[in-house]
Formats: structure tokens, sequence, C-alpha cells
């Protein structure tokens, strides 16, 4: 074997850049956007506005938009707008603390039970029965053991989410775990703590971080859903759900009272969906 | 069979195909004669399945071929859609490289047949039915074999199926994209006489699209060598073998690893220890027994090839060398120990380098794991030794901070060699470690892994279905069939002169480049 002709520099067959940069461009962009100017209203907004969202103001009973009150008044004399800016708080501590609580115990859950098959089975079906409940119905059923507040939303919310990013992490250490380079840490001698910490999680995580912005989306409509029902964020703390909660009451009379929750969690929702789709697309799934 | 110019099959006139602004195919210009078969060779990313999917038109939309390709007097470049699927099929066949894949999984092989029949004539069910039968006994399957799916058939008789279906409505040209290279040399013996005598009997042209000079020489009539998108040569097939105009092909050609060309390199054991035993070793997987009863030795400093095809078992052997799995019976021993505690002294290189390389992790990274996990450097030591590594596989120092997909596949399993060799193991398994590799870069990391062991002097295991990469590397060779060893001895002995009857048609099934140039 004396032929040497490979380049001193082979040509490199696949032209790669260091990583398709889609994800700030289009949606990922849009997302962002979407989802930075709603928590800039929630962080900034309530300093603006004059009016305290709790406080009541005299002759001001379910006024209509005008110049003093942009959203108008609601039934007990509070300005909607200042309500729905401190209500924004109230949904991205929701959204920012339950969703990765749920995540961190979910992917725990998860990347343990690989490592045994009887405790992988008794897990699985253990998140089989919490999936099996529309996320509503146990909502319902948690709220009716801990009472209403913002504190059971988020336990609520981390329930829901436990399962959800337990069977995602599994089934993503599942395939990385045949991944010829798990082996090829093995036959090194590498111990079993260093290749799930250096190989497996690492390549692992990827769909979990497209599940956090998805989740955080499911968490604002779960916290509206239970208020609305009356057994989320209880009165008289704001929320979107809260604020819905009241606007509903009194459509006939002024149906604009609840675009503000109404578009504000649109736009909360839209936004993280689309971050969670274009960090997708940026992962090459 | 001469170059006729009179009556082309397929005339293809300054083809180019580009992708964005990346030109993949730069002007190519050849032309196939009724019953003639052109082979178009070349290495990975050398345009030459571009080009035949362009004739085709089965490029996708990001493609913009220009140029000219006219089968008889049809210009396929440019035609629509409508027109094309007319062509396909009938005017031009297609055979691809992976027959599993071709087929439909849930179809028996007689629907199928009878589908692309009906495609293209009016017949009845009984009527393409018994087309298809003749078909199949046309490609030597027995009628029988119609009722079948395709997962009850073998690979090489799959791929007989596949080219049953390409036949099926007359084409005056097929075209096949790598047929033989994911099949085992002995089916792609059979499957190479099949294509010669069909060719033959019915008069049809090929154009075949492969990287293998082995088969070049066992089926082509003419040749032409591309590379970069460019026909770098084309020439009668003796011609080309025996006179290379190019220098690309010169060195294409003599980068091909040819049995029986090596010196007969012999291997004197120094000590009385063995750095791999293996003794009466049986693996089973459920009901299969993939390995039964193989024992064999490796001593110190020796390269011991371990042949044989698919399913052989010479995988799972490699596998029970690197502790990495349990045999059922039978003893391991390497070092005269365990091989899970001696893991330090034991380096594995895969066949799939890319896959074997944490893509996240950047070469360095990779290549000074091993250091990492038995913590024998750090800090500047550390560096050091991972520096030495990357010199010593070849590979330049500021390829460390690359990621693996930032380098081509020789580049690696040059990573993947390193990384074997970082804790100066005494003991080498590499598992088919040049097969995913065109033939140049093939060379390259032969001559390293040849290299590194004559300097190194470490054992290796060295895992090939290729007789001829065995016989470059190896001391000795050990044949394995079925999960049984039949024959050991001296590489030039069993490689050359084989005593055993399975290992005789292992030999001569290899494609052979002598025998291109007795042809001339």
């Amino acid at each position: 074997m004396t032929a040497v002709l490979e380049d001193p520099v082979e040509p490199v067959e696949v032209a790669v850049p260091a990583r398709p940069r889609v994800f700030a461009r289009g949606k990922g962009l849009i997302g962002l956007v979407l989802v930075g100017v709603v928590v800039l209203a929630g962080l900034v907004g309530p300093l603006l506005v004059p009016w305290d969202p709790y406080a009541q103001l005299p002759d001001a009973n379910l006024l209509g938009p005008s110049g003093a009150h942009l959203l108008g008044t609601d039934d007990l004399n509070r300005d909607v707008l200042a309500r729905l800016l401190a209500g924004i708080r109230v949904d991205l501590l929701i959204s920012f603390t339950a969703v990765p609580v749920g995540a961190l115990i979910g992917c725990a859950v998860g990347a343990l039970a690989t490592v045994n098959n009887v405790l992988d089975v008794a897990v699985q079906r253990l998140f089989d029965v919490l999936l099996a409940f529309p996320q509503l119905i146990l909502a319902i059923g948690l709220a009716a053991v801990i009472g209403p507040g913002t504190s059971s939303v988020m336990v609520v919310v981390v329930f829901i989410e436990i399962p959800v990013f337990g069977r995602l992490l599994r089934a993503a250490v599942l395939k990385v775990r045949e991944a010829q380079y798990v082996t090829a840490a093995e036959v090194v001698g590498a111990r079993k703590a260093h290749v799930l910490r250096t190989h497996v999680l690492p390549n692992s995580l990827e769909p979990v971080l497209v599940q956090l912005a998805l989740s955080m989306s499911v968490a604002v409509f779960i916290e509206g859903a239970m208020s609305v029902l009356g057994i989320g964020v209880s009165p008289p703390e704001p929320s979107l759900g809260a604020v819905l909660k009241t606007a509903l009451g009194y459509l006939d009379l002024n149906p604009l009272f609840a675009a503000g929750p109404l578009v504000v969690t649109a736009v909360l929702v839209l936004g993280f969906q689309l971050i969670a789709q274009a960090a997708n697309a940026a992962r090459g799934a | 069979m001469s170059t006729t110019e009179r009556n082309p099959v397929l005339a293809v006139r300054g083809l180019e195909v580009s992708f964005g602004p990346a030109p993949a195919v730069r002007g190519v210009d050849f032309s196939i004669a009724p019953g003639e078969i052109l082979a178009l060779v070349g290495e990975s990313g050398s345009g030459k399945s571009v080009t035949a999917r362009a004739v085709l038109g089965l490029l996708p939309a990001t493609a913009a071929v220009r140029g000219s390709a006219k089968l008889k007097d049809r210009e396929l470049v440019g035609a629509g859609e409508e027109e094309l699927r007319e062509v396909r099929g009938r005017g031009i066949a297609m055979v691809f490289q992976e027959p599993a894949t071709a087929l439909n999984p849930v179809h028996t092989i007689g629907w199928q047949l009878s589908a692309v029949l009906r495609a293209h004539r009016k017949a009845t069910r009984a009527e393409a039915r018994a087309e298809a039968v003749r078909l199949l006994e046309l490609v030597g399957l027995p009628a029988a074999s119609v009722v079948k799916y395709p997962h009850q058939l073998s690979g090489g008789q799959k791929q007989r199926v596949v080219i049953a279906l390409a036949l099926a409505n007359e084409p005056s040209l097929i075209i096949a994209d790598e047929p033989t290279t994911a099949l085992d040399v002995t089916v792609q013996a059979e499957i190479l006489a099949l294509l010669r005598d069909l060719r033959d009997r019915l008069g049809t042209a090929i154009l075949l699209i492969t990287h293998n000079m082995g088969v070049v020489a066992d089926l082509a009539d003419r040749v032409a060598v591309m590379r970069r998108g460019e026909l770098v040569e084309q020439a009668e097939v003796g011609d080309l073998f025996a006179r290379p105009s190019h220098t690309y092909t010169r060195e294409l050609l003599a980068a091909v690893p040819r049995l029986g060309h090596r010196d007969p390199a012999s291997y004197s054991a120094e000590s009385t220890t063995d750095a791999l035993r293996l003794a009466e070793i049986v693996v089973r997987f459920k009901d299969f027994t993939a390995v039964d009863h193989v024992g064999l030795r490796i001593g110190h400093g020796e390269v011991l090839g371990l042949v044989g095809e698919s399913g052989s078992g010479k995988s799972t052997i490699g596998r029970v060398a690197a502790g990495l799995l349990r045999p059922a019976s039978g003893t391991v021993s390497v070092f005269g120990g365990d091989p899970v505690a001696a893991r330090r002294d034991l380096g594995f290189v895969f066949q799939d380098a890319g896959g074997s390389l944490n893509p996240r992790m950047t070469v360095a990274d990779c290549v000074g794991e091993p250091l990492r996990v038995h913590k024998v450097a750090r800090g500047e030591e550390y560096r050091r030794r991972v520096a030495e590594l990357l010199d010593a596989v070849k590979l330049p120092a500021s390829y460390a901070r690359r990621r693996p997909r930032e380098l081509s596949g020789g580049q690696r399993q040059r990573v993947g060699i390193a990384r074997a060799l970082a804790l100066g193991p005494r003991l080498v398994i590499a598992d088919e470690p040049t097969s995913a590799l065109d033939v140049s870069v093939q060379a390259a990391v032969l001559d390293l892994v040849t290299g590194l062991q004559r300097d190194l002097g470490f054992a290796c295991l060295f895992i090939s279905h290729d007789l001829a990469v065995v016989d470059s590397v190896a001391h000795r060779v050990v044949v394995l069939w079925q999960g049984k060893v039949v024959e050991e001895g001296a590489h030039h002995e069993v490689l050359r002169a084989p005593r055993e009857e399975y290992t005789r048609r292992l030999v001569s099934s290899v494609p052979d480049l002598d025998r291109a140039f007795a042809r001339v």
C-alpha cells in the first residue's frame, strides 16, 4: 500500500455552516418580538399607568374605553388596563417558574427511569395515568384538593408538565443511548455517570428546549382557563384569566372589555409557539 | 464491443448541473451504444449519481440542469413531467443501490411486478402475472417467488427482483446506481454475472455507476472516470486499466487494494502469552446462533484479519473481544485477564467514524476523552498528548477545535484512530475501519494504520469483508462463515491459495483488477 493521494487538505464533502442560523430570522424573530413586547408591557406598563390595579375609583363603574381609562373600568370601578398589565406579571411568573420546575422534575424522573427496567415501567404507567386526564379535568381535580389561587395554578402546571417532559427526555435518552459514540465511550471504560453526563444528556436536550417554549404557551392557556372557571388566580388579584372572567360577565354592555386580555393571551401564546417552531426548525427536525 | 457513435441509446452533451451557486456536474459528454455497458466511476462527490439522476429528471427542484441528454431522438433535459414518466421504466429503468428500500414491504413480489407492467401497457391480471413469472425466471428466481414478500428474500434475491422490475417494460437502457455495493462479494459476483448475461441475451444497454474498480473491471465495456463534476477520462476498459492517460485515473487505480500484491508478511511470536485469546465462544441472539464455538488468538504485535460476509459473526466477535458483549459460553482473555479490566490497553476503531464521535464535542475533546476518563493527564500535559495524537494521525493542529461534522469521512476516521490510540493500547480492534471510505482515502487510512502498527507495535484484530484490504494489512487471516471458523492461516496462504471450498468461492468472487489487465 504505497499510494497516498489524499490531498494534505482533503475536501470537506459536506459544506456545513456552524449551525443553520434560521432561529433568529423569520418565525423565531417574530416569536421573540411578540413575547418580548408582552414581557416589556408587564415589566414597564404598571409604572406608566397612573391607576392602581386594586383601587376602586369613585364614579367609574363599567366605563367604556376613554382617554383616562384606555380599556375602561370594570364592575368594581377598577381600571382594566392597570389590572391587565399587573395580570401579565402574574401570568409570566406562573409560566417562567412552574414550567421550568415541571420540566426539571419530569426530566430527572424520565432520565432516572431509563436506568432500571422495573422503574421504567412503573414510571411510564404513572405518566400514563397523569396524561390520561384532560388538562382541565386534572386542574379542576387538583384545585378541588388544594383550593384556588395562584399557587394552585402553578401546582397544576407543574403536574401537567412532569409527564410531558418525562416522556420526551426518556425517548431522547433511549435513542441517544444506542448511538455509536456512547458505545465508543463504554469501550474506553467510561463510567455510566460520565457517559450520561457528557454524551447522553447533552444530545438529548434539544427537544426539551423546544418543548419548554411550547409549554410556556400551555401554562398561559391553563391560567386563563382556570381563572375563568373560578379555580385559578383568586380575586382581587389580577391575571389575564381574572380580567377576562370579569369582562365576560359584561360582554352585552361593551364587547371591548374582553379585547385586552384576549389580545394579550393570543400574542403570548402565538409568540411562544413561533419560538418553539423556529427552535425545532433550527435543530433540523 | 466498440464505441458505436452511430445510433447511441443515450447521448449526453455538455450536461451541467448546479445546486444554487455550487456546480455538481460541469459539462459532461458521453454516449452509450445499444447493448453496451458504460461504467461511470468516481469517488463520492464526483457527480456520477447526479449525472444519472439528471438524465431521468429525478433531481430535486433546487437543481438547475443545462445541456442535453438524448434518449434516441427524445430530449430529456427540460422535458415535462408527463413525458419523463413515459420515459422512466419504458425507455430507461433504474436499479438502485439498496434493494431493501427499493421494494414495497407490504406487497408481494408478483403484485409489484404486475403493477409496473400494467402501468405502461394494457394487460389483464392473469397476463401480468404470467409475465411476472417469466421475468423472475429471467433473473434466475424460482416462479414461486411471485407470492413472496420482500422480507422473505435475501439481499441478493431482492436485488434480482429490482432488476426484474427494471426489465419489466423492456427498456433500452438500464441505469444501475451502485447495484452491488450493499451486497456480499459472493452475491455481488452473481448479480454481476446476471447483468452481463441479460445484456448478452436482451441487448439492453447499461449505465453502471460505481466507485468499485473491481466491478468495473468485471462488467464494463467502456469506462468514464469522473472527478469533481468533470469527466477526466473515457476509454475502453482494457485500455483504461493498461494505459490510464490521466494522472487521477492512475492514482485511483493505484489506490485500489488488490489481492496478492503484498509480500508475504510473517509474524514471529516472541512471547508465550497472547494479546487476545478466544476459546469456544458461543453467542446467541434469541434462537439465532451468531457465533458458534469460535476460538482464535492474537500474539503481541500481531495483526489478525477476520474476514467473512455479512452475518458471519465477525463484528459480534469484535464486540465480544472488546468486552461489549458477554458470550453465552466460552472464555475471552485480553492479556490474560477479563476484557473489561483490560480497557486501558484496548483501542476500538468503528466503521462509521462519524457516528462514533459525539457531534457536540470538538475533535480535541473526542481524542482526549480516554485520557480524561482514566485521568492519565491533565492541564498542559493533556493538551500536549492530544496534540501529539492528532499529529500521529496526520491531522493539522488547527482541526482540534472543529466539530466532527466539519471533517470529511477520512478525517473523521483519523480522529477515531487517534482516540483508539490515546491510551497507548497494546490491542486495537478495528471493525471495518475503511469500508465507508473512498478508495483513495481508504488507501491513505490503511497506510496510516499499518505505519502506526509498525511503529507502536500493538496487536490488532482487523475485521473486514474486503479480502484485498485484509491481505494488505494482516499477518494472519481467519475466515468466518455462519458463525464458524472455516479456515485460518498466514494471509498469503489463505487468501491466495485457499484450501477450503468456501474460502475458494469467496476469493474467486472478488472482482479482480488483474483480470481486467488480462482482458487487454
